[in-house]
């Protein structure tokens, strides 16, 4: 079965912390075992976000659990050449309407994508989409700016 | 010509009277060298005196018909020498004055085309200086509204930015954020799969 990034690790910055957090894991697993070797006391097994769980989860779903296929599986995150969206809102999404979004495009994509979210409140409203080739500023103030000929004709009629 | 003509006439006619008159003196020389001398025939004295007053007259008429007669010719040619004058004059008045009316016409017409070929000129300047003037106002115009349009949208995106701020509610913008999506599909579907 092959490997799906879950739904909640959906932007650049949660995959590049799911990443961060492997590394510190192996850091620390590394570290233990030489300790544990020595007779040391080993240090406190680091905690990780519930997006990591789910990456190792469905990672090892027909796996083995080792150390080497975390090894992998950090590996193949940092070798992900994922299309990356950029959203652009008013103000940040909340987890609902993050989640909303990101299955929009996901279901439209219908392959495995990113998508950051960044908050522009000079944009009144509306979402500038930006995608690998192109920018789709669906926001008001691009809205209020292609309709400055109304303006004028309104102002004359006025 | 004519001058001449009479010149040469009233010439001819000095001189008959030159001759006469020459031959008259010469008679009269003659008839006191024939007094002088002695006389083969003899004329009584009242038969001279007659001859000489019948002589004198029939010279005298000769003189006075030759006189009147030149008077007359005179008087025909000096008349007919006015009418060829008069005629002659009459004549080249009128040529010098056609000639004059020919080339006034012709400095009319030239200063007519000129004229005309300026004014068209002229007003040709002045329908391109209008258009142009025309022109420019309508862009300036134009630029000028486009910019007012232009400041004013501005002034208003800002204006409408600046007044919702952070109390952004996304919430409720959803269902328009989502159906302007919607309305873009096809086109963000095709860029992120071109983007792969």
């Amino acid at each position: 079965m092959a490997f799906e990034l879950p739904s909640s690790v959906y932007s650049p910055e949660l995959l590049d912390s799911v990443i961060y957090e492997l590394e510190q894991y192996l850091a620390w697993y590394r570290q233990a075992k030489v300790q544990q070797k020595v007779g040391a006391r080993p240090p406190a097994e680091p905690s990780y976000s519930a997006e990591t769980s789910q990456v190792i989860k469905a990672w090892l779903s027909d796996k083995k659990p080792s150390m080497t296929a975390i090894e992998e599986l950090q590996a193949h995150l940092k070798s992900l050449k994922l299309p990356v969206v950029h959203v652009t809102l008013a103000a940040l999404p909340n987890h609902t309407q993050r989640t909303q979004l990101v299955d929009w495009f996901r279901a439209l994509a219908q392959h495995p994508m990113l998508i950051s979210f960044v908050a522009d409140r000079t944009l009144g409203g509306g979402i500038v989409v930006r995608t690998p080739n192109r920018i789709f500023d669906m926001s008001w103030r691009q809205r209020l700016v292609e309709g400055r000929s109304k303006l004028g004709e309104i102002v004359t009629r006025v | 010509m004519e001058l001449l003509i009479l010149g040469a006439v009233a010439l001819v006619l000095t001189a008959v009277v030159v001759v006469q008159s020459y031959q008259l003196r010469r008679l009269r020389r003659h008839e006191q060298e024939m007094a002088g001398q002695p006389k083969p025939i003899k004329v009584t004295e009242p038969t001279a005196a007659e001859l000489e007053a019948k002589l004198k007259s029939a010279y005298e008429a000769q003189i006075a018909a030759s006189v009147q007669v030149f008077g007359e010719d005179l008087k025909a040619t000096s008349g007919r020498l006015g009418e060829q004058v008069s005629r002659l004059t009459t004549t080249v008045i009128e040529e010098e004055l056609s000639a004059y009316q020919k080339t006034l016409d012709e400095v009319r017409a030239t200063a007519t085309t000129a004229m005309e070929q300026i004014r068209a000129a002229v007003e040709q300047q002045r329908v391109e200086l209008h258009q142009h003037m025309e022109a420019d106002l309508a862009a300036e115009r134009q630029r000028l509204v486009e910019q007012f349009n232009a400041k004013l949208g501005d002034v208003v995106a800002s204006y409408i930015a600046e007044s919702l701020g952070g109390g952004v509610d996304l919430g409720a913008q959803m269902q328009f954020i989502v159906s302007s999506l919607e309305a873009h599909k096809d086109d963000i579907k095709k860029d992120l799969t071109d983007g792969l």
